[in-house]
């Protein structure tokens, strides 16, 4: 039964918008991870099927690689791995769960920043993604890959696909608040999909030919490609990393432009 | 000042579909105030507009004396919500729960921690206070809900439909549970209902929604005041309704005639004196009548006065015959 008790509670007035805000990211941010750690089954499916298909590709093709002249096969094939690890489909289905639940409406109700809400889950899925990178790119290495450009990298390789990471989990986000539903948030990753595809992912650019190569030509993925793959096969090229990172800059804008446009229209 | 005010509320969706329709309220500081009407009424709309989780179409509010429009965070700040489906986070703790949203209120964390301790303490869960609430059952979920809309020590508290799929036990134990929040720590509550014994135990004051309007509002005595008299409920075959409405309408003492599915309601000056004189008319017809029943007015009967029909699902008031 409930007593009468006193709560030192922050008055209106009190309220520091910006202290308050970097505050429930951070809290909604940890929440998020606390989620991820206790559901395992939306992380393991995103670190598996990469990885399987890292040593997929590598057995089958290697030996055909390197006849071909493609030196170091492992390291061409590294970038897809970590685009798929990285791309993986969990992004917004937690936010959809706390929809379809009503706790988003509890999170709603609270004086905290209604971006934060979005920017906590963001910060959390940034960090997933990069985890999952460093362990696709731990176990190449741990399996034979020569990486070109050493420990340093590595590490701007995570990071560069790690903000592509983030960058694509704007869509994610931004059809999780647009429609509430998690069907609708995983099918209409596969809209999606070409971007991933029409790409140089599984051959070098003067492989392709034909409206593949027309298509890869004008998907900013190409570039991405190239840039990640610049630092596990050729070496440091500004030129190539700038260009990587222009593409991320470029898919974040447009999708997180979405998803904060789903996040207003969702609490108007 | 009012804790609430609001005057032309209306929402609107697209389709011309009217969920509001022009209400204005005012509910005073430090009573509870109910919304009683059926499902689909508008109830959880205007609690959803009042609490800043929807934008009306049109009309203005004021909550805890801060604008509607403008000062939502403010409003919020002030305000603790309990809705109607019970929105929590099934993959934490009751306790993580709670010093979350005591967080997100600025509390201090060692502040939250101390205030999450004392709210399940009092709504009964420290046993389970280190279990993921997807454990909990539908009570206990209530009971964190309420805890959670109470963490940090609101002026006003909405509830929406809060008994709404509770067994008896656990209704009557969150009724005395707000009863005290109210008289106790003086918390304003604002809670809509379809349970008629709901409003008419718990509330100062009810409004009658209907259709997205109020149709009726006061205090529960002065609704029932207003349907003076008695009731007297009849049931008779539905072949003979129309016959024994036509036999009853022309009987003296006989305000009101309002037919049912099974049987006539009659609003009439002394129940327990025109028994009689009822069922020796529809007798003289050839109206064979099944039973009959005298009691005073219930918050039932004010709603069927002011719209016509009966409040679907109404859990049947306790004590209302004779």
């Amino acid at each position: 039964m409930i007593e009468a008790t006193e709560v030192a509670t922050a008055s209106p007035a009190a309220w520091n918008p910006w202290r308050q805000a970097a505050r429930a990211t951070v809290l909604l941010g940890a929440r998020e991870a606390r989620m991820a750690l206790r559901t395992p089954a939306y992380l393991i499916p995103n670190l598996l099927v990469p990885i399987f298909f890292y040593f997929i590709m590598v057995g089958s093709l290697e030996e055909f690689a390197n006849q071909s002249g493609l030196a170091n096969w492992k390291a061409f094939q590294l970038p897809m791995a970590i685009m798929f690890a990285v791309q993986g489909g969990s992004a917004g289905l937690n936010m959809v769960a706390d929809i379809e639940s009503g706790y988003f409406d509890k999170l709603l109700l609270t004086p905290a920043n209604r971006l934060s809400l979005l920017l906590g889950a963001m910060g959390a899925d940034f960090l997933r993604i990069m985890v999952q990178a460093a362990i696709v790119v731990f176990v190449a290495l741990a399996t034979g890959l020569h990486f070109e450009t050493g420990a340093p990298g590595v590490v701007l390789l995570i990071l560069i696909s790690s903000l592509f990471g983030l960058a694509y989990s704007g869509i994610g986000f931004a059809i999780a608040l647009k429609t509430g539903n998690a069907q609708a948030t995983q099918s209409m990753w596969f809209l999606f999909m070409p971007l991933l595809f029409l790409t140089t992912m599984f051959a070098p650019k003067e492989a392709l030919s034909g409206w593949l190569s027309t298509a890869a030509t004008f998907n900013p993925m190409t570039y991405l490609l190239q840039g990640m793959r610049s630092l596990s096969m050729e070496g440091w090229d500004a030129g190539d990393i700038g260009v990587a990172l222009l593409a991320v800059a470029g898919l974040g804008s447009f999708s997180l432009s979405l998803a904060f446009l789903a996040l207003k229209t969702r609490i108007r | 000042m009012h804790a609430i005010e609001a005057r032309g509320l209306r929402k609107e969706y697209p389709g011309a579909v009217v969920a509001v329709d022009g209400i204005d309220l005012d509910v005073e500081e430090g009573e509870i105030f109910a919304f009683l009407g059926p499902n689909g009424a508008g109830k959880t709309t205007i609690v959803r507009i009042l609490t800043t989780l929807l934008r009306p179409t049109a009309g203005t509010a004021t909550v805890a004396g801060f604008d509607l429009y403008r000062e939502q965070r403010e409003i919020r700040q002030s305000i603790g919500v309990a809705l109607q489906e019970a929105g929590l986070d099934a993959i934490a703790t009751g306790r993580e729960l709670l010093e979350l949203q005591a967080k997100l209120f600025g509390l201090p964390s060692s502040t939250a921690r101390r205030r999450a301790g004392e709210l399940l303490e009092l709504v009964g869960l420290v046993d389970a206070a280190e279990r993921q609430i997807k454990t909990y059952s539908g009570g206990m979920k209530r009971r964190l809900d309420l805890a959670s809309a109470l963490v940090h020590g609101p002026r006003l508290l909405f509830l929406d439909e809060p008994t709404e799929g509770l067994d008896p036990a656990s209704r009557h134990s969150l009724w005395q549970e707000v009863s005290r929040l109210n008289s106790v720590l003086g918390v304003t509550v604002f809670l809509t209902t379809h349970y008629l014994e709901e409003a008419d135990r718990l509330a100062d004051r009810v409004a009658i929604i209907d259709r997205g309007r109020i149709v009726s509002e006061g205090t529960p005595s002065a609704l029932k005041a207003s349907v003076s008299g008695d009731i007297v409920t009849i049931s008779v075959g539905r072949e003979h309704l129309d016959e024994a409405h036509t036999v009853l309408a022309r009987l003296a003492g006989v305000a009101e005639v309002r037919p049912e599915l099974e049987g006539l309601t009659l609003f009439v000056d002394d129940g327990s004196g025109i028994v009689a004189n009822v069922i020796r008319a529809l007798d003289s017809s050839g109206v064979s009548v099944g039973s009959v029943a005298v009691s005073r007015p219930t918050l039932d009967e004010v709603f069927l006065r002011a719209t016509g029909s009966r409040l679907e699902g109404a859990a049947p008031e306790e004590g209302g015959g004779e």
